[in-house]
């Protein structure tokens, strides 16, 4: 009998075996090794994977671990990337990230008072560490895979009342060509009152067909606020597949906000959950896809007490025969009453091919609340295109006009201007390139 | 300026346009009036060049150039302009950002120099005050949010800043107060110059006793029935189109 991918895959892993890791940490790896083994990667049948096929996007490739790399890299990350230059204008601290594991000679070592950073691999060995792995592996079987395997990732912790102040940039770059896998693990703490802008940036080079796997364990304290925007320009053949799981205190804020506009297959997920009264999360983004690309931003929301709201709204651009996925759930607990709870998904197809699948969702068993979920899918209006092409706008411009229109609603949330237009114009670049590469072929 | 030979226009595959011939020479200003699904607008589209129009029959020729053979964005590059019926919103786009990617779009396929921000906004600024489109108009999206006839100025001044040399204008009247008509009928005398053509496309006589035309054609059943000078809108003001339409 053959092996199946899941089996394939933990042997290929299985020379993984991190050096010194503490007990507790040897037993959750046991235990979540044997909860993925189980449940195998999720397929169309796992309702949250719905319309996200990890399984047969990976059945291809035989994977293996993604190799350190200490050598210096082909460009310069902290002004361009290979696709554009990604928040080059914006004054910020680096953290960089090579095939998955941190390199601290090439990021910032001048961190603002209160912030401290760590590697995974020395943050295990710190008493109570383990409080902050807060994830369920029995509830998704990627993150049991990632607790199983993980080997680094960065560890960033605000002091109580402390503003951070210039943006943390996290940028992942994969140099490997083939097909490796990384498992990283990244957690991100405020204490009360604390506040952080935190950047990310996911790079890969032409057609690798590696496996990004990101975990991110989010607290925030009473009071806290995280400014959280990522961006995801992957290599064209990789596999994106990140989680990010936040866990909010009373009045804690929560700002996140993705683009995807990389990898054969992404996924960015969200699983909030609110401890306290008062707390506010947003969690929007957009898709902007083209080829045979799927993106997948899913957003699932415990209103587990009183008197908070969350709002995800997400826009998708779909060009040729790419495919957007939008799953979102929003529950609210018997007694969670005064609960806001938006969820929202507007698609825009530009060709027939292409496709979106919508499905927000509400369960609610508190009277008192406002809940609204939404979704829409359309074309560019012809009748808009007409109107600026009869005032000399070239119709390559006019499209891209009423592309950024349509993506304006959600880009205008992001709270800091230098981003926004940084997120604009890798908007306007992507839309470039499909243009160019539609004229090619028409 | 504009020359129409016996034109024939499907529109889902029914004849709207039944044989149209036309001159409008330069300088003139030609009013088309007619009853409601005469085929004006639908005359207009043809000439913008707008999708889902097709000629079956007949030339349009513009400066002496087959306009069949232009994409839309050309004809506008070329002078020519339509001020829109119904003028449309674009949220996310503001109005000064619209003006100014037309005006350089324009500019640079007649391979001009672009305007660089502060002539643009100086340029805006001295058109648009005598419009009465205030600053707040030129932030805000394109169209969003405008009353009707705040949606008719922001045309004009588009054609103001365009500087076109055939502007047709569609039931630019409609929706109008009297004093809104007044200064958007302002606004389109100003630009009346000898080397600029308009029709002036229109179901009522009012519009006309402000942009009073060199020539007036009746539309009826996608044919033009009757050319007559302006007093002939004076004539139909009185009688109706029924008794025209009949003979």
């Amino acid at each position: 009998m053959t092996a199946s991918i899941e089996e394939q895959y933990l042997e290929a892993f299985s020379a993984l075996a991190p050096q010194g890791d503490p007990a507790w940490l040897l037993a959750r790896r046991r235990m979540a090794r044997d909860i993925f083994a189980a449940a195998g990667f999720p397929h169309r049948r796992v309702e949250a994977w719905r319309y996200t096929d990890l399984r047969r996007a990976l059945a291809k490739e035989g994977y293996v671990p993604a190799q350190r790399y200490d050598g210096p890299l082909a460009y310069d990350v902290e002004t361009v990337g290979p696709g554009a230059a990604a928040f080059g204008d914006v004054e910020r601290h680096m953290l960089v990230c090579v095939n998955g594991f941190f390199r601290p000679d090439l990021s910032s070592a001048d961190l603002p008072d209160g912030v401290s950073i760590k590697p995974l691999s020395e943050a295990v060995k710190e008493t109570g560490f383990e409080d902050f792995l807060t994830t369920d592996d029995n509830l998704h079987p990627v993150n049991a895979l990632n607790s199983a395997l993980m080997q680094d990732g960065l560890v960033i912790r605000v002091e109580a009342g402390k503003d951070a102040g210039k943006p943390l940039h996290m940028v992942h770059v994969t140099t490997s060509a083939g097909a490796s896998a990384a498992h990283m693990r990244h957690v991100i703490a405020l204490e009360e009152d604390a506040k952080l802008c935190l950047l990310e940036t996911h790079l890969g080079q032409g057609g690798a067909g590696y496996l990004a796997n990101h975990v991110t364990e989010t607290h925030l304290g009473e009071g806290a606020a995280l400014t959280h925007i990522k961006l995801q320009d992957e290599a064209k053949d990789a596999l994106h597949v990140a989680a990010n799981n936040l866990r909010l205190a009373a009045n804690a804020k929560y700002y996140g906000f993705v683009l995807a506009l990389g990898a054969r297959l992404s996924r960015h997920e969200t699983d909030a959950v609110f401890k306290g009264e008062g707390a506010h999360a947003d969690m929007h983004g957009a898709l902007a896809l083209r080829g045979k690309q799927l993106g997948d931003i899913s957003t699932y929301v415990d209103h587990a007490v009183p008197g908070c709201s969350s709002n995800a709204h997400v826009k998708s651009v779909l060009d040729e025969e790419a495919t957007g996925v939008f799953q979102g759930r929003v529950l609210v607990a018997k007694d969670a009453q005064k609960t806001d709870g938006r969820q929202l998904s507007n698609a825009l197809l530009l060709s027939r091919d292409a496709g979106m699948n919508a499905k927000p969702e509400l369960e609610i068993y508190a009277d008192d609340v406002q809940c609204a979920h939404g979704s829409t899918i359309g074309e560019l209006d012809g009748t808009a295109l007409f109107y600026l092409r009869s005032r000399g706008i070239d119709e390559a411009t006019a499209r891209s006009l009423l592309i950024r229109a349509f993506l304006d609603e959600v880009l205008e949330t992001i709270p800091l201007d230098g981003v926004k237009q940084d997120i604009g114009s890798q908007i306007d670049v992507w839309f470039r390139a499909s243009a160019l590469a539609g004229s090619e072929t028409r | 300026m504009l020359e129409i030979k016996d034109l024939h226009v499907n529109v889902d595959g029914k004849e709207i346009l039944k044989g149209i011939t036309l001159s409008v020479g330069t300088g003139e200003v030609h009013a088309i009036m007619g009853p409601n699904g005469s085929g004006k607008s639908t005359l207009s589209y043809v000439l913008s060049g707008r999708e889902g129009y097709e000629i079956t029959k007949g030339e349009i020729l513009y400066k002496g150039k087959d306009l069949r053979a232009m994409e839309i964005e050309e004809r506008a590059a070329a002078g020519l302009f339509l001020a829109f019926q119904y003028p449309i919103e674009i949220p996310g786009v503001t109005t000064m950002t619209f003006l100014k990617t037309a005006l350089n779009a324009q500019r640079k396929a007649r391979g001009e120099e672009e305007l660089d921000a502060v002539k643009f906004l100086r340029l805006v600024r001295e058109k648009a005050g005598p419009l009465n489109v205030s600053e707040d108009m030129l932030k805000r999206p394109l169209n969003v949010g405008f009353s009707g006839g705040e949606k008719k100025r922001a045309e004009i001044l588009q054609m103001a800043l365009l500087e076109p040399s055939l502007a047709v204008l569609d039931e630019t009247d409609s929706g109008l107060d009297i004093d809104a008509l007044k200064v958007v009928s302002d606004g389109v005398n100003a630009l009346r110059s000898p080397d600029r053509s308009m029709i002036v496309i229109t179901h009522y006589q009012r519009l006309l006793n402000h942009i009073v035309p060199d020539k007036v054609h009746v539309l009826s059943a996608g044919r033009i029935v009757r050319t007559g000078g302006k007093e002939l809108a004076h004539e139909l003001e009185e009688t109706g189109y029924a008794d025209i339409v009949e003979a």
